[in-house]
């Protein structure tokens, strides 16, 4: 047994650091973006035009029933096979991650539309606004808030999964941790320290999460005070 | 003689291969109180929702202020704004205040300025008597006040026409009485055109300037109230009111309990005179009906004509 040596981790604190921020980079960016197309997707999931829904439907189970992983390498070695080239192991990573979490998110945002009731769009539409009017005023709100706890599982596992990108050569968190853990011939002392990080990150996305949820419940509803 | 604001031309209505709506010919004029009565599953609600197209007819047409509303130049959403609907279930928008639930539509459909639309919004509250609770949201309110609400939310907008779909029925009986005076009221008030489904007969009575009775799918009798309940020509008609009529007296809390006593009711303060159909048929039920009977069907005070 090797002597565990905790004092590794302030020797190489701020190469730990670098590989945090990108996580959190890579992390923040593909939620947004894909939260932005989850609900340009969802959008489309719901239409009533069977060749549009058909289509997003298509993309949604694709990016559901196949591994992140061979997305992840699709992006970065088969596209410039097909002639697209793509900047940067990290470019090519931050795809990948957003495709994906949009085709999840497009399903949690069409589950958070379905579950408003219809006599809301129909009171809204009855009153003369249009559709889009009443999507964005009445049940877009609604549906996002409905929506929020499936979103922060999204988000949690968006954070767990941009360590992926390791095997693209990304050096972000994990494959930091691996090479300084290579390195010093401490996996476990450096490995846990990862894990924690990791913990803070999600665990601090959750509450976040929850007081966004407590701050938006709406008064009188289940959830709220 | 007005003209007609909302006419349905032999309209008729499936879902699927089942046909609600058979050929439906009604006119509504200007300042009108139309109330629909008729049983479960005649298509009452389908008629409303096909007036404001919430349902597309499958045939025939609906003319708004002469205007074919399926037709492909109408902006359903303008025709919409100035013929409101409330539902069954109020279907205020759970997200917003009592306030913002009236605001809404102001400004996104008449594009009127939040700081007008606030001060039109509070006196459509005031309206229906509602003036403390600006800013409860509907979950916070009981079931008539979330119907006042979706009342104010018509009446703010000005509409030409309101259409009514069962207006109470999802409310609890001693909430009932609140609605529908705040319905009354802004009949005798404002002389809006209104078109109401409902299943309170002393209401119908009360406030409606023609009944129109639906069954499967058809208008099978249409008149003044005190035609209607007093003297129905259709047999099927008076199936309907008889039925109706025994259910609310089941549920009577003053009805006598116990087999041999007969109470007498109160005295009910009526002013359309007995119901004459109910001498001529077999009594509802086997006491004294006339009384109970009476009350139901009695009212105190008529609208008051301009
Ligand atoms: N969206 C729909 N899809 C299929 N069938 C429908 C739909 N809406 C209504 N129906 C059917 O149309 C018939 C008439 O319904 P409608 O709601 O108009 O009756 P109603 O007279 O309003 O009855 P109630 O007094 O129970 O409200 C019913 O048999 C109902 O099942
Ligand atoms: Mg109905």
């Amino acid at each position: 047994m090797v002597e565990m040596d905790w004092s590794i981790i302030p020797e190489y604190f701020d190469a730990f650091m670098r590989g945090l921020t990108l996580t959190v980079e890579i992390a923040v960016i593909s939620i947004i973006l894909g939260f932005i197309g989850g609900i340009l997707i969802g959008m489309l999931r719901i239409s009533k035009n069977p060749f549009v829904s058909g289509l997003s439907s298509i993309y949604v189970e694709a990016f559901r029933g196949t591994p992140l992983l061979i997305q992840i390498f699709l992006v970065y070695l088969g596209l410039p096979q097909l002639g697209i080239e793509v900047e940067s192991a990290l470019v090519a990573g931050l795809i990948a991650l957003s495709a994906n979490s949009a085709a999840y998110q497009a399903e949690i945002f069409r589950g958070g539309v379905q579950s408003i009731p219809k006599g809301q769009m129909e009171a809204a539409r009855s009153l003369g606004m249009t559709h889009n009017q009443s999507m964005a005023n009445v049940v877009i709100p609604q549906a996002l808030r409905n929506a929020l706890p499936a979103y922060t599982n999204e988000f949690i596992t968006m954070i767990k999964d941009s360590s992926l990108v390791m095997t693209i050569g990304v050096l972000e968190l994990t494959l930091t941790g691996k090479l300084i853990s290579a390195e010093t011939a401490q996996p476990f002392v450096v490995l846990i320290f990862v894990a924690i990080l990791y913990f803070i990150l999600t665990f601090s996305t959750s509450r976040v999460l929850r007081y966004v949820e407590k701050r938006f419940a709406i008064p009188g509803m289940m959830g709220s005070e | 003689m007005a003209t007609p604001i909302i006419e349905c031309i032999d309209l008729h209505k499936s879902f699927a291969d089942h046909e609600v709506l058979k050929g439906i010919n009604l006119k509504i004029l200007t300042n009108e109180v139309v109330v629909i009565i008729g049983p479960s599953g005649s298509g009452k609600s389908t008629l409303l929702r096909c007036m404001n197209l919430l349902n597309e007819p499958t045939a025939g047409k609906v003319l708004f202020e002469g205007y074919d509303t399926s037709a492909k130049d109408i902006d359903i959403n303008a025709v919409r704004s100035r013929m409101n609907m409330v539902f069954q279930n109020f279907n205020l928008f759970m997200h917003l205040t009592a306030l913002e639930n009236i605001t809404l539509a102001l400004q996104k459909v008449k594009k009127v300025p939040k700081k007008e639309a606030i001060v039109l919004a509070t006196e459509a509250l005031n309206r229906v008597g509602l003036t403390d609770k600006e800013n409860a949201f509907p979950g916070q309110l009981s079931g008539g006040q979330q119907q006042r609400v979706a009342i104010a939310r018509c009446v703010a907008m000005q509409p030409d026409a309101i259409l009514f779909d069962e207006p109470t029925s999802a409310l609890d009986p001693e909430l009932i009485g609140e609605v529908l005076d705040v319905i009354k009221h802004l009949a005798e008030t404002t002389g809006m055109t209104m078109v109401v489904v409902t299943h309170e007969m002393g209401f119908a009575r009360e406030v409606a300037d023609r009944v129109v009775v639906m069954d499967d799918g058809l208008i099978i009798e249409e008149g003044p109230p005190n035609e209607i309940f007093v003297n129905p020509k259709n047999e099927r008609t008076r199936i309907f009111l008889r039925r109706v009529l025994k259910e609310i007296d089941d549920m009577d809390p003053l009805k006598p309990k116990y087999e041999g006593v007969t109470l007498e009711p109160e005295a009910p303060s009526v002013t359309f005179g007995e119901p004459q159909m109910m001498k001529d048929e077999n009594p509802p039920s086997d006491q004294g009906p006339s009384g109970t009977l009476g009350r139901w069907f009695g009212f105190r005070g008529g609208r008051k004509k301009k």
